[in-house]
């Protein structure tokens, strides 16, 4: 009795969580006489809400861009980040503890404070309206390599002094010993970076205005700012609000073992 | 194969220094057990020789090439760790082969060493599994084919048994043992357990404090002690020690302390101090020691605390005078603990230390 009861508490909590999002996948296949009812099925189910989002503006441009940003922000989070965290875990050099504490003391910075500083600089640079802008800034980041550099402290050391003996330089070490043993790990920074530069607005608002380099999110924001209010609006935006949702669904369904793995693991909560 | 030379070698870890003055040679085709407690610096010295720790100073050479200051992998040597030290997401035949591909070994050659090792060490069955799904044993004898195959010029062994139970510990020493004979290379070995010590090595290096104590074949390190610690160290029980002087006699120098008064025999007769009446250190084995009937010249009286019964050999353990000693006695009828003891020592087989621990024994090896 007491477990059922558990059961039933447990389910209208996930209903609060997955109504609402359930309801705007609903609404995106809905006409525009539904748009505003709780009904979780279309009467007459379309497409014309996508189709529309596509038309009124370069949402597949936006979509390629936004993969290719936040694929290369977490390919080099992973590169550079766990070259760092190996370094900082398992090589001995000057100043290495000095480093480590920088990495700490980066993490209790806002943001927020950084946002003035970094737009100066990408001005100066003059990579306004690029790529670059975009990446660079988020390239590099603190949390990566501090978890990693947690997983990496624990590796055998012989494990490393083996490699060595066999003729591995660091980073092959790195990239064939240290990897293959840190999939979890990996995994969860690659999936907490990927979300984190595919839903970032505020960053490719600021140094982003020409339309063929905007991200998903940047477009999508901009597009609902101009888009109107009415039921044929709002459906059209979860539309684009959709496109922005699903490669994240779709890469969490795949990865969600090593994120779950880690988590227990790193002892890391959302 | 090669052979190894350690010059002067000296490393500090920090202030504090671990390895001072270390000289050793080991000849070609040698295999040599470096032994000593925790912190002896045993462990570092075969780091140093692999390239995994760096030298303070002197010079290591491997053959004619001075090797003191290149990386692990221009060394040739290989290693077998005490926790294995396997891939885990690789076959133990992609861990042994791996070191062979990295130095684009042709495939066909790889093939015929694996081939040979496992063939050496029964690993057939085992080639295709993964390190989690083989025991400790098996993933030992891995550990072992990945350093054959290397052909290196030095094996090295950092205590390569001491995760293993005592069953297996005792099997893997004879294939050590074997494996090292059939390939003949040099072969450094570093333990802390006696029988290993003692039934492996070549020669033995014995290692206090970051310094050599003793080097020499086992049995006469073990026989011929050069000075305290390398008598307390080496057996099983450790050598017993009493507190005494040397007088000398009419028929010879006397050993006498406050429970003992023992005439040595003529052909274990210490070198003197100058002057008698110098204090000096009984040491007996514990298989010297035999139940007595009777009080003897060379008898000590004292109570029983435990009798441990191993078997054959049974150990004794009497308090005599506020000190404890240990008797290996074999098994049978002995005195209840708690009752009075005689214990009878062999004067032939008697050990005796000076002040600064040195042995005083004409035959000892020199540190």
């Amino acid at each position: 009795m007491r477990r059922t009861a558990f059961y039933v508490i447990l389910a209208l909590a996930a209903t609060t969580f997955l109504y609402p999002f359930l309801w705007m996948v609903a609404t995106t296949f809905k006409s525009p006489a539904e748009v505003g009812g709780l009904s979780l099925l279309p009467d007459q189910p379309t497409l014309d809400n996508y189709r529309l989002m596509w038309a009124r503006a370069p949402f597949g441009r936006a979509l390629v861009n936004s993969l290719f940003v936040a694929g290369t922000i977490t390919l080099s989070v992973l590169v550079f980040g766990s070259a760092a965290a190996y370094s900082l875990a398992r090589l001995n050099f000057p100043g290495r503890r000095i480093l480590n504490a920088i990495t700490i003391a980066i993490l209790l910075v806002p943001a927020q404070l950084t946002l003035i500083p970094m737009y100066t600089l990408i001005v100066q640079l003059g990579w306004v309206d690029s790529y670059a802008a975009l990446i660079a800034p988020y390239a590099f980041n603190a949390t990566a390599i501090l978890i990693l550099r947690q997983f990496f402290l624990q590796v055998p050391r012989s494990l490393m002094d083996s490699a060595r003996l066999d003729g591995m330089g660091e980073l092959r070490i790195l990239f064939t010993v240290f990897w293959p043993l840190a999939k979890a790990p990996l995994a969860m920074v690659g999936i907490l970076t990927f979300m984190g530069a595919w839903n970032e607005v505020l960053w490719p608002l600021l140094v982003v205005r020409d339309e063929q380099i905007m991200t998903l999110p940047q477009l999508l924001t901009v597009f609902s700012l101009g888009g109107g209010a009415g039921p044929r609006q709002l459906a059209t935006k979860l539309a684009a609000a959709m496109v922005l949702v699903v490669p994240v669904v779709v890469a969490y369904t795949f990865l969600q073992r090593y994120f779950i793995e880690s988590m227990a693991s790193t002892g890391i909560k959302g | 194969m090669a052979s190894v030379f350690f010059e002067h070698v000296r490393k500090d870890f920090g202030t504090a220094t671990v390895v001072q003055d270390f000289d050793l040679q080991v000849a070609d085709g040698e295999l040599v057990v470096l032994v000593g407690g925790s912190g002896c610096g045993k462990s570092t010295i075969l780091r140093m020789l692999a390239g995994l720790e760096s030298v303070t100073s002197g010079t290591v050479r491997i053959g004619d090439r001075e090797v003191t200051h290149l990386p692990p992998r221009e060394r040739d040597v290989a290693m077998v760790f005490q926790d294995y030290a396997l891939y885990p997401h690789l076959t133990a035949r992609e861990n042994i082969s791996l070191g062979l591909r990295l130095r684009k070994v042709p495939k066909a050659e790889i093939d015929r060493r694996v081939r040979w090792a496992a063939e050496i060490l029964e690993l057939q069955p085992l080639l295709d599994r993964k390190p989690k799904q083989m025991s400790g044993g098996q993933r030992q004898r891995i550990a072992m084919g990945r350093a054959m195959v290397r052909e290196p010029a030095v094996f090295l062994f950092d205590e390569p048994l001491s995760n293993l139970d005592a069953h297996l510990r005792g099997q893997m020493r004879h294939e050590i043992a074997r494996m090292q004979r059939r390939v003949g290379t040099t072969a450094l070995y570093v333990t802390h357990d006696q029988m290993e010590a003692m039934t492996l090595g070549d020669r033995l290096v014995v290692l206090d404090g970051g310094r050599i104590r003793q080097v020499g074949r086992p049995i006469d390190v073990y026989r011929a002690p050069a000075n305290k610690f390398v008598a307390g160290f080496i057996g099983t029980p450790p050598m017993n020690f009493l507190d005494g002087r040397l007088e000398r006699e009419q028929d010879g120098p006397v050993f006498v302390s406050d429970t003992l008064r023992i005439p040595l025999a003529a052909e274990r007769r210490p070198e003197l101090p100058a002057g008698s009446g110098e204090a000096v250190t009984l040491g007996v084995r514990p298989e010297d020691l035999a139940l007595a009937d009777a009080l003897g010249p060379a008898t000590i009286r004292g109570q029983l605390v435990l009798a441990e019964v191993l078997g054959a050999t049974t150990h004794l353990h009497a308090e005599v005078g506020g000190r404890r000693l240990i008797a290996a006695v074999p098994s049978g009828p002995s005195p209840a603990p708690g009752g009075a003891v005689s214990l009878s020592l062999d004067p032939r087989r008697l050990h005796f230390f000076a002040a600064d621990g040195s042995s005083l024994l004409l035959d000892s090896a020199s540190p």
